[in-house]
């Protein structure tokens, strides 16, 4: 585990998340640090001392926004993430120890759900919640994204189920969910475990991208995608408004995907390092 | 039928805002001919005058209008030979001669008679019919219950074939100006266009300088060339393209390239445009819109009117106009724009401007606010910015916890005003089609006025002073009546005057000069490069 791959981008998600946690304290680094505190009349000036990161189009304090936008994409990254890893350990397990026609309605619901294009199935739904924030927008993108770990949990259930170790345990008259708990689910997460990391990014994505639609969370939510949306038309003007929640997103979103692939290659016992 | 008017007068409103959204072709060959100007606009609903509510600049291209309006928005005769009355209520109409439709039928009393009467018709459900509501006889058109018995309105009367009177249902001094290019039901339209209405909805035969050369097809481009045996003054450029754009962002930057002549700025360009174009290409024209924040009226918490007042102080302007119109709109001092006829500016005085310690002590005068004030505002129209403003202002120049909140669309924005669900404070605009306070007023602060939902205001006192103004025998006169109306509804103060609106506009290089009427170009005079 003490790979680069691992440590480097865990290192900085974890300041992201400490970020996320406390973003009032980071954002008041520089001593204008309430993202709300906006002067018109400084509207798309660019960086100087004590903002870093220069004004936007309202003349609120870009690094301050960009902080506090860390906290939304990443609460809806790890709810989203979260949301979904547990509707799909729940119907992956029934499918996976059960088997039979629970199996059958399962795997067919997943299927369904598959179907669905993802973000016209957001769009779609987002467009028919009446308020549109954190949780909202968390549980539309959840909604369509428990189908492949739901995939992913019955197959290493199935594979697990059938292990000798598990034999044994029933065999001792232990109770199923003693069995699951105890035997099956530990064994079988790994691999959810990596897949669930790298959805973290595309989530943050794709609320992103809402987002920027203007269809995922709105003002006064603070977050990357409406900072995008109202930087895209000023580019030429005011790039520093683009830059810098860009920048944010994709060092946030490139290091949850290196994390996930160098778990998933620690987790592999077919791939050595 | 207020409500074709209301939703029609919002329809422009928000067109207006959106700014024009426009097509498909993806068309930018180049073009051959020196003299033909390039419009990069928005796809048309219809081409003929009594149902358009989009396509003012294809159909004011192909007809004339009875009364003309300069920029100074003063009045001068161009199909008309004069337009008259003694006594305000019944007014003779004695058309030029020599006039022909571009099939060369002549262009008669009748013809006008005929078209209006046909536009008014009920059953038609034309979009512009509310144009002609004070006419005589319109009610018969248009009865509440059941089918009319009659097709012509009875205060129309052909006197001979170049004159005709029209009788409306009270003294309206304001008429001639209700003439003017923007009221497209006061078109006339040729005996031949009502043998296929369908056909001459794609093709319309006008009177008007420029005449179709091929049927208006979805989604495509079409040009006009101009007309021959026009009797009006003769058009500066050969012809038009009408280029339809679904995105108007691909319309400016085919302008910018020189692909196309001439697009309405979009909202989101305005503060580069200047930087793109540079300041020979971007033309801000006084409009005679007004943008105002309204209230739920009908909440007691809302009818505080020192709230409102706060509400109004709080708001800086100046700053707003520079940081997200990029200094082409116009902060509002009145109810109606600069440049209505008789505008009475700077008559809001203090209560529009911005002063944080006042607005602070009228809100203490209030007793405070509590809990979040929600500003609402139709999503999607590009106001993002703006209201987000608002917001930020109110919240920080009052401390209450002020948000701006979109609605999905605009049909639900309408509908919460509809319904009397709108949250709180809400977005507000009134595009007139003629330069007349009275178009504004009586639409925003009367019951029957069209956009009374937009105000949820109104009193017989206002009622009164209006029909006062309209019945005043000179223009001079109407316009002290008009700002005896203003005085009265700022002193109760239902909304917050906000902006008075230009229309933007950018052009190629190949545009010399582009001369405007009430905030529109006029496309028939624009000069261009050799």
């Amino acid at each position: 585990m003490r790979r680069p791959g691992v440590v480097v981008p865990a290192a900085i998600l974890l300041v992201l998340l400490i970020i996320s946690a406390f973003p009032a304290f980071f954002a008041g680094l520089f001593g204008n640090g309430d993202p709300r505190v906006c002067d018109l009349t400084r509207s798309i000036d660019g960086p100087e001392a004590g903002h870093p990161f220069g004004f936007d189009v309202q003349g609120c304090d870009v690094y301050a926004n960009v902080i506090f936008g860390t906290q939304s994409s990443i609460t809806v990254g790890v709810l989203t993430t979260g949301l979904a890893l547990l509707v799909a350990v729940a119907l992956g397990v029934i499918a996976g120890t059960r088997g039979g026609w629970a199996d059958m309605v399962i795997s067919r619901l997943t299927d369904v759900f598959l179907g669905f294009p993802f973000l016209l199935g957001a769009i779609i739904a987002l467009n028919s919640v009446a308020e549109r924030n954190v949780w909202s927008v968390s549980i539309v993108l959840a909604l369509f994204s428990w189908p492949t770990l739901a995939r992913l949990v019955r197959s290493s259930v199935r594979g697990v189920a059938n292990s000798e170790y598990v034999l044994a345990a029933r065999t001792m008259g232990l109770s199923s969910a003693r069995v699951i708990g105890r035997y099956i689910l530990p064994n079988a997460m790994g691999a959810v475990i990596v897949v669930s990391t790298i959805m973290i990014g595309s989530v943050i994505v794709a609320e992103s991208t809402l987002t920027y639609l203007g269809i995922g969370l709105e003002a006064p939510a603070i977050s990357w995608g409406l900072q995008l949306a109202s930087a895209q038309s000023k580019f030429q003007m005011a790039p520093h408004l683009l830059i810098f929640p860009s920048l944010f997103l994709a060092v946030t979103v490139f290091c949850v995907i290196v994390l996930g692939d160098s778990l998933r290659a620690a987790f592999d016992p077919r791939r050595t390092a | 039928m207020q409500k074709p008017r209301t939703v029609r007068a919002l329809v422009i409103a928000s067109v207006a805002l959106i700014g024009l959204t426009a097509c498909a072709t993806g068309g930018s060959e180049p073009e051959t001919s020196d003299d033909i100007l390039i419009f990069a606009g928005g796809e048309p609903d219809h081409l003929t005058p009594g149902r358009q509510t989009v396509a003012f600049d294809q159909v004011m291209s192909v007809f004339s209008p009875l009364v003309d309006l300069d920029a100074e928005g003063n009045t001068s005769m161009l199909a008309a030979e004069s337009v008259e009355s003694d006594d305000a209520t019944t007014w003779t109409i004695t058309l030029k001669d020599g006039w022909t439709f571009h099939n060369g039928e002549p262009v008669t009393a009748q013809s006008y008679v005929d078209a209006w009467n046909f536009t008014a018709y009920g059953p038609n459900a034309w979009e512009n019919s509310w144009e002609l509501a004070s006419i005589v006889g319109y009610d018969d058109l248009n009865p509440a219950e059941g089918d009319p018995t009659t097709d012509a309105m009875s205060g129309l009367t052909v006197v001979d074939d170049l004159t005709f009177t029209v009788e409306l249902v009270g003294p309206d001094s304001q008429f001639p100006l209700q003439l003017t290019g923007a009221q497209t039901g006061f078109y006339p339209m040729p005996e031949a266009a009502y043998d296929d209405l369908d056909a001459y909805d794609r093709e319309p035969i006008g009177n008007g300088p420029f005449e179709m050369t091929e049927p208006w097809k979805d989604t495509e481009e079409y040009t006009v060339t101009a007309y021959e045996d026009y009797a009006g003054p003769a058009p500066t450029i050969a012809g038009i393209t009408f280029r339809p754009y679904t995105d108007n962002l691909t319309g400016y930057n085919d302008v910018l390239a020189g692909n196309a002549d001439l697009e309405y700025l979009p909202t989101a360009k305005m503060t580069s445009a200047i930087a793109d174009f540079g300041e020979d290409h971007v033309y801000s024209l006084q409009a005679p819109g007004v943008d105002y924040i309204g209230f739920p009226l009908w909440d007691e918490k809302w009818q505080n009117k020192e709230l409102r007042e706060a509400i109004s102080m709080a708001i800086d302007r100046d700053a707003i106009n520079e940081a997200i119109y990029g200094g082409l709109y116009a902060p509002a001092n009145s109810l109606t724009a600069p440049n209505m006829n008789g505008d009475p500016a700077g008559i809001c005085a203090e209560l529009c401007e911005f002063d944080v310690d006042a607005a602070q002590a009228k809100l203490a005068e209030a007793g405070g606010y509590e809990g979040t004030m929600t500003i609402v505002y139709p999503g999607g129209s590009g106001l993002d910015e703006l209201f987000e403003a608002y917001a930020n202002q109110i919240r920080q120049n009052l401390g209450i916890d002020a948000v701006a909140s979109p609605t999905t669309d605009w049909a639900e924005y309408w509908q919460s005003l509809v319904d009397h669900t709108v949250a709180g404070p809400h977005f507000g605009h009134w595009g007139a089609l003629y330069p007349s306070q009275q178009s504004t007023l009586r639409a925003l602060f009367t019951e029957g006025g069209g956009c009374y939902l937009c105000t949820g205001y109104s009193s017989p006192e206002v009622d009164e002073l209006l029909l006062e103004a309209d019945a005043s025998q000179t223009l001079d006169d109407s316009y002290e009546g008009y700002a005896a109306v203003q005085e009265f509804v700022l002193d109760a103060f239902p909304t917050v005057p906000t902006f008075s609106a230009t229309y933007n506009y950018v052009t190629s290089d190949r545009v010399v000069e582009l001369p405007a009427v009430s905030g529109s170009p006029v496309l028939s005079k624009i000069v261009l490069a050799d």
